[in-house]
Order: structure tokens, then sequence, then C-alpha cells
């Protein structure tokens, strides 16, 4: 484990208001909290703007990295950032299907945790496995993207992104669009709790069929928290000042939920004519892997108003400063 | 839990007083049972100072309570449960007649694996009284009637496929007519498949919010409309046809149920506790009653707004099939228990292995053990205004002996002169539900570590003692 001493003086804030030993969820997190965690990634920013970009805050802390789905950007991101900070890294590709799942996660978390991990970030196609983990596991669990249900380190790098692109870095009133397949999104989840939380003017659109669901949770308005549910991407685009387009599976076609890729990209692409009703410096993000041509037209994607690529950076920057806050906070709870 | 009594006759001149609920002979009030040698000798309702002091809020004193619907595992899932154990959690829950499901390994669906488990049940050396459904298609299948007239014969008291529903409404109408020759229900889990392909929660707010995929409304209420087509079809021609939705847990559905018999149509249902106390929102770590749960416009509150989250997300034991359901969902079953619509409260009791929920909320296996917390979740339905005490014991005792049409002897009531079936409940009291209180081997139940008011102190079945607290 680090200690205080390992912190490099005066570059990264003390975690004092930060009391999660896990991250989860981003439904319980507090402005302040929310607040603290961009403040770090500016640091770590700055870091990764250093020559040698590594600092030793996480020096001897044993991070394995479980990812039960196939992915590369958010595997490596969390390899990267981990790795900048100094930790000793594990990666596990593990196999799973519901069917012939083998070992259960419960006894693979205990394994992991027997060889010494400290830190345990986990993808899984279940949502709510991540709770499962941080059940039986004695370090911390940063999920990292659990089923449909959230990805809190992917909705932190965009609400980072999105900041750094709005003058005074403020989210207050400013309508942001996530555009697509909600329904399977843990992306959209997770952003509709952080970007409410932020006071941003949140508006949900896709064909009915994908938003299944999102009527019900806009009507509760959770803990007050107001958002539009549309099917109408003309007025969800109008004056927009953010949008985020949301990847289309193929799967879905199968299921029934849409005729077909080409009426999506008809329909709800988001293409330079369907911009023009936006705000004219609207932000375009996408948290990949995109379709392009389906869900964003190819000249989207590399306008000079995308900042796709902006996120994939802000997401090592973001995963190094939950991986520290999370580290922090285990020191304050005397690494319990 | 204390050790289990000896089985054996009660010493002579047991007498408990109490507050007693008849629903055979529509009586309730302070009353004294004298059992002599098992038999219930004299029942006397008292009054004027003889009655002072004697509430409600005491001891209760009960006809024994039947379950239409409890799964007990055997043959083939005994890590699960096995009918000693099972017997032995109907009985630690008040229940002297249990209805076991057919969904075993092998399926109940010929008479050998009746006289299988009936070995099984005369074995136990329990007076509880175990009575079984068969599989309505082979296997379980869903493809040919399994050997219903055989079954009959061998004493089965209902056809169920329960687990899933009958999908083909062919087969379906065909089990309806050749079942009512035999004087039986059919007795179908109300689904629509195509609709709950890889369900984990009832679709809705909660759901969507977890990620968790829906399990919509729909495939409930459409099957149960379905149902009831059929079944009017088929009583044209048989007129003994009967058909009974088990574990119905939506406004929708009831409101089917509502109408059909208002045509007058041979239909009953039941509801579960977990379906009438329970919500989804537990799923997301709230722990209220579903009627905490309601706002003031009857719409379901929202437990992320007012701090009512207070547990961990994704529990395992909160997957059941059907799902919990919305805060008015359940209201409308309770509002159906009051108004008729629902016939009997049913536990569905379902027991599983650690093995078996200790995964992915997604991944678990379906169900809720049940049988020793129905009747404390039921009285706290009660405490809370939510149903009439008399009622609710309709609905746990004659409504599901009606559903059985009084097959095997069923007949609840507190009648002197015969074997004492009575099950004697103290209300002041409460118990903590921990796995080591549980009898049942099963200890999946959401509300482990809750104090729940009504602790059973004596349950007698067929003038023995099946369980003494004492």
């Amino acid at each position: 484990m680090s200690t205080g001493a390992d912190r490099p003086q005066g570059a990264i804030p003390a975690p004092v208001h930060w009391a999660h030993r896990h991250l989860l969820d981003v439904d319980a997190l507090t402005r302040p909290e929310i607040d603290l965690v961009m403040r770090t990634t500016d640091e770590m920013r700055d870091v990764l703007a250093r020559p040698i970009p590594k600092v030793p805050a996480l020096r001897g802390v044993a991070v394995t990295i479980l990812f039960y789905e196939a992915s590369t950007r958010t595997r490596v991101s969390f390899e990267v950032a981990a790795k900048n900070l100094s930790a000793d890294v594990v990666n596990i590709a593990a196999a799973s299907s519901s069917v012939s799942k083998g070992e259960s996660l419960v006894d693979t978390v205990r394994t992991i945790e027997a060889l010494g991990a400290d830190m345990l970030v986990m993808r899984h196609p279940a949502s709510g496995a991540p709770y499962l983990a941080a059940e039986v596991f004695g370090g911390s669990v940063l999920n990292g993207g659990d089923g449909w249900h959230a990805h809190p380190s992917q909705a932190l790098l965009d609400l980072y992104t999105i900041r750094s692109r709005l003058p005074g870095g403020s989210l207050e009133g400013r309508k942001i669009v996530i555009l697509g397949d909600v329904l399977h999104s843990r992306v959209a989840r997770s952003n509709v709790w952080t970007l409410t939380a932020m006071g941003a003017d949140l508006w949900i659109c896709g064909p009915t069929t994908l938003l299944r669901g999102f009527e019900a949770w806009a009507a509760h308005g959770a803990a007050g928290r107001r958002f539009t549910v549309t099917s109408d991407v003309d007025a969800a685009l109008r004056d927009a000042d953010v949008v985020m387009a949301l990847r289309i599976q193929k799967e879905r076609m199968a299921s029934g939920l849409l005729p077909s890729l080409r009426e999506y990209a008809a329909r709800y692409g988001l293409t330079k004519a369907r911009l023009r009703a936006a705000n004219p410096d609207c932000v375009v993000m996408h948290p990949g892997p995109m379709n392009e041509g389906v869900e964003i037209a190819a000249d989207v994607a590399v306008d000079p108003r995308s900042v796709i690529t902006t996120q994939v950076t802000n997401g090592v920057a973001v995963r190094m400063a939950l991986l520290y806050l999370l580290a922090g906070a285990r020191h304050a709870e005397g690494g319990s | 839990m204390s050790e289990p009594a000896r089985v054996g006759d009660v010493a002579d001149g047991l007498v408990i007083r109490g507050w007693a609920v008849d629903p055979e002979s529509g009586r309730e009030g302070a009353a004294e049972a004298t059992i002599h040698d098992g038999i219930l000798t004299r029942m006397t309702w008292l009054t004027g100072t003889a009655a002072q002091g004697i509430e409600p809020g005491g001891i209760l004193i009960l006809p024994g309570l039947v379950d239409l619907h409890a799964h007990f595992r055997e043959p083939g899932n005994e890590d699960a449960e096995t009918i000693v154990t099972g017997m032995a959690a109907a009985a630690h829950g008040g229940f002297t007649t249990a209805c076991l499901m057919p969904n075993t390994t092998p399926a109940i669906d010929e008479a050998s694996v009746v006289a299988l488990v009936r070995g099984a049940t005369a074995a136990s050396g329990s007076p509880v009284r175990v009575l079984i459904h068969g599989a309505v298609t082979a296997g379980r299948k869903g493809d040919t009637l399994s050997a219903m007239g055989e079954l009959a014969d061998a004493g089965v008291v209902g056809f169920s496929d329960d687990g899933a529903p009958v999908r083909s409404a062919s087969i379906l109408r065909n089990a309806l007519a050749y079942a009512g020759a035999l004087g039986l229900p059919v007795i179908d889990h109300p689904e629509d498949p195509s609709l709950t392909e890889g369900a984990e929660a009832s679709e809705g707010y909660v759901a969507t919010v977890l990620g968790l995929k829906g399990w919509p409304v729909a495939a409930e209420a459409g099957s149960v409309a379905r149902s009831i087509a059929i079944l009017a079809d088929v009583v044209r021609d048989v007129p003994a046809a009967r058909l009974h939705l088990t574990h119905v847990s939506t406004a929708a559905a009831l409101d089917h149920v509502r109408a059909a018999k208002a045509a007058g149509l041979p239909v009953t249902c039941d509801v579960t506790p977990h379906h009438l106390s329970l919500t989804d929102e537990w799923i997301a770590g709230a722990r209220r009653w579903a009627w905490q749960a309601l706002d003031a416009q009857g719409r379901a509150r929202d437990p992320w707004a007012d701090g009512a989250l207070v547990a961990p997300p994704f529990d395992t034991s909160l997957r059941v099939n059907p799902p919990l359901r919305s805060a008015p969902d359940a209201a409308a079953c309770l509002a159906a228990l009051r108004d008729g619509t629902a016939d009997a409260i049913a536990t569905d009791h379902a027991p599983h292995t650690e093995v078996d929920k200790h995964v992915e909320f997604g991944w678990a296996i379906n169900g809720i053990s049940g049988l020793e917390t129905a009747l404390p979740v039921v009285l706290a339905a009660v405490a809370a205004g939510g149903l009439p005490l008399a009622r609710a014991i309709e609905a746990l005792t004659t409504g599901p002996a009606s559903v059985l049409a009084g097959r095997d002897g069923v007949r609840p009531g507190l009648r002197a002169g015969e074997p004492a079936d009575l099950v004697v409940v103290d209300t002041g009291t409460s118990w903590t539900v921990t796995a080591e209180a549980l009898a049942s081997k099963g200890k999946n139940t959401p509300l482990l570590g809750r104090s729940l008011r009504g602790v059973v102190r004596l349950t007698l079945a067929g003038g023995r003692v099946a369980y003494t607290a004492d």
C-alpha cells in the first residue's frame, strides 16, 4: 500500500471529502463529490502533460482489472491510468455466459483477493454484478460498466469533457441530448444522474422502442431531477449545446426493436444536416465504439465540434482520479 | 427455533383462550378452545367479563392454514428442500395443508411420482396434510397432456405446469376440458413468455434505473385474458371446467379476473404474501412495506428522492417470478382480496440453495422461501389497515379450500367434536427472521433480519401436534 508520503507534494489535492470505499454507481454522488472528481482530474491532466506522465501515488497498490466483456478502450484506459499512478496491474479477461459460467463470480473475487489485490476494476454483462463483488471483496471495487446499469467512469469523463467545452464550465440550463439506444445503455443511465446533478437541461431521444422505461423514470424525476424524453429528434436537437450519440447494435434488429440499421440511420443518425438545428457550437460526443454511418455520420465524427478523441484522453485522467480517490478513502478507513 | 415437539397427542385438557377467527361459521371474537386427546371438544365464544382483555392484538386462534402453492423440491432437488423440511416449514408457518407443485425432477406427471411423494409424506411422521398437483402436460413440456385421469385416480387435487404457463392455447383448452370432466381445476401460471424472455424485474421506473430487463404487466394481463377467453369457450361444453390463476400480481390482470367473475365464469385466483407486501423498490434497496411506498394519490413514491434506500441494491432474494411489482400493483392485490376477486393467499414457497442465489441478480434462480413468513406478513397488512382480519384468515383457510372443492377433506374450521386442526398465534410478540429460525432449507427470503409480529405458538393438524414453540 502507498502511504501519504508517496503522494506528490502539492500536485494532487488530498481527498478530504471522498468517503466512498467503492465506486459502483453515480446515483448517490453529491455535487461537491462530483466537483472533487473534476478538480482531481484537472491535476491528473497536469500529470499527463508532463514529459514522464507518472506519479508514485499508488506505488505498491495491486489493481486487478477483471473484464467479463470484450472491451478495448475502457480496459486499456484503466490499465494506463493505474500504471500512471505506479500501481501494480493485473489484467484478467474472463469468459462469461449465464449458462456455462464455470467458477462463480464470488469465488473468482475471493481468489483475486487472496492473490493480493487491493483494488478491483470490473466490467460485467449483468446489471448489479459489482455489488456482489463488493459484498465479498476486502478492498475497493470500481465499476467499469455493469450490464445496462451503470458506467460511472464514462459518465464522469463525459462530464469532464463537457465542462471543458462549455463557457465557464457550467452545465446549468444547458441543453444536452443523449441520442440513440438508451434502453440498453449504461452510459445513458449514468449520464442521467451526473448531468441532472449538474443542472443540465437533459433530453433523451431515440425510437420509442429504445426509450422503454425512461418515460417512467422522467415522470418520477428521481430526487427532483427532471429530464425530457422524446422520439422527435428534431425537437431534441433544436438549440442543443451538446449531443451524445450512442452505439446501435445489430442485435436490436433481431429482437424486433428496429426495422433496420438503414432506417435508423435515416431517421436518427447524427448528420451535419440534423446538426444545423443545434447551437452552432454544439459539442458532439460518442462513448465509442462508433458505427460510422449509422448512429453518427463519418464527417460528423471528425468535425471540429467533435470531442470524441478528447473523451478518450480525458478517460485516462478521470480514471486516475477515481483510483486515487478510492485509494485515499481506503487509507481514511485504515485500509479496511 | 425451539426443538420441534414430539409428534403425538396433545395432553389432556389443553385450554386456549384468545381471539378466534372462524371463517366457516363467520364468527370472530373472544373464545376458549378446549382440546382433549387431539379433539377440539369445546369451542366457547366468550362474552361479557369473560371476554375482557381478549383482543385481536393478542393470541389468535385460527383454523389450520391452507397453502395452494408450495414447492418442496423432492424428488430431484433435495439440497433446496425435502418433503420433511417443507412440512416442518409449513407447520412452523401455521399451515396444516400444503399443495405441492409438480415441477420436481421428474415432474409429477404420472401416478408413480405421486406415490413417491406420498411415501415420503407418510414416512415424515408429520401430521401436516400434503396434497399434490399433477402436471398439465407430460414432463411439463407443454406439448401433450399428462396422464390426467391416472393422476386424478392417484388423488391429485389440481393440474399445473407452474413455473411456466401452458403456452399453447390449444393445449390449455384441452386441459381445461379434460380436467373439468375429472372435477379438477387447471392452475395456470399467467405469463406470456414472448414478452418476458430474459426479464429480471417488473418493467417500470425501478427496473429502468437499475438497468434490469423489464417484465411487463402486459405479459401477465394478456395471458390471464387469453386463459379466461379459452375458459369461456370450454365451459359451454364442459360446465365443470375450472380455471385457477396463481400468483396474480398486477392490477390489470386482477381486473380481468374481476370481470370474468362478474360474468359468472368458473375462475378463481390467488395472490402471494410477497406481492401484496413488497415492491420492486426493494431491489433498489428500499425496505418499507408496499403500503408505505404509496403517496397520497395512490402512486408509487420515489425511493431515490425520499431517502428510502437503506440496503444494497440487487439482493437476489428479491428475484422471483412474477417479479415484485410497483406499490399500486401491490395495493391492487390487497384490494382484490378485500372484494373477493382474489380467493386465496398462496405462498409460492420456493426454497433455493445459496449456490443458486449467491450469484449475479439476473442469473439468480427465481423464488422466495415463504411458508414461515406468510402469516406475519399478512398480519402486517391487516395491522396497517389494508385488509380486515376476517377476510385475511378466510383467504388463508376457507378461500383456498373452496378452490380445492373440499377434496381430501380439506374443510378448515373450528368445529367442536372433530380433531383439532388449528393454529395459535401470538400477535403481541415479534420474532426476527434468521436462517436458524427457519425450518425450511430455503433461507432465500428478503425478510431475513427483519422483525415480524406474530409468533406461531402451536400448530395442530388433524388432532396432532405439527409444531409447538413451547
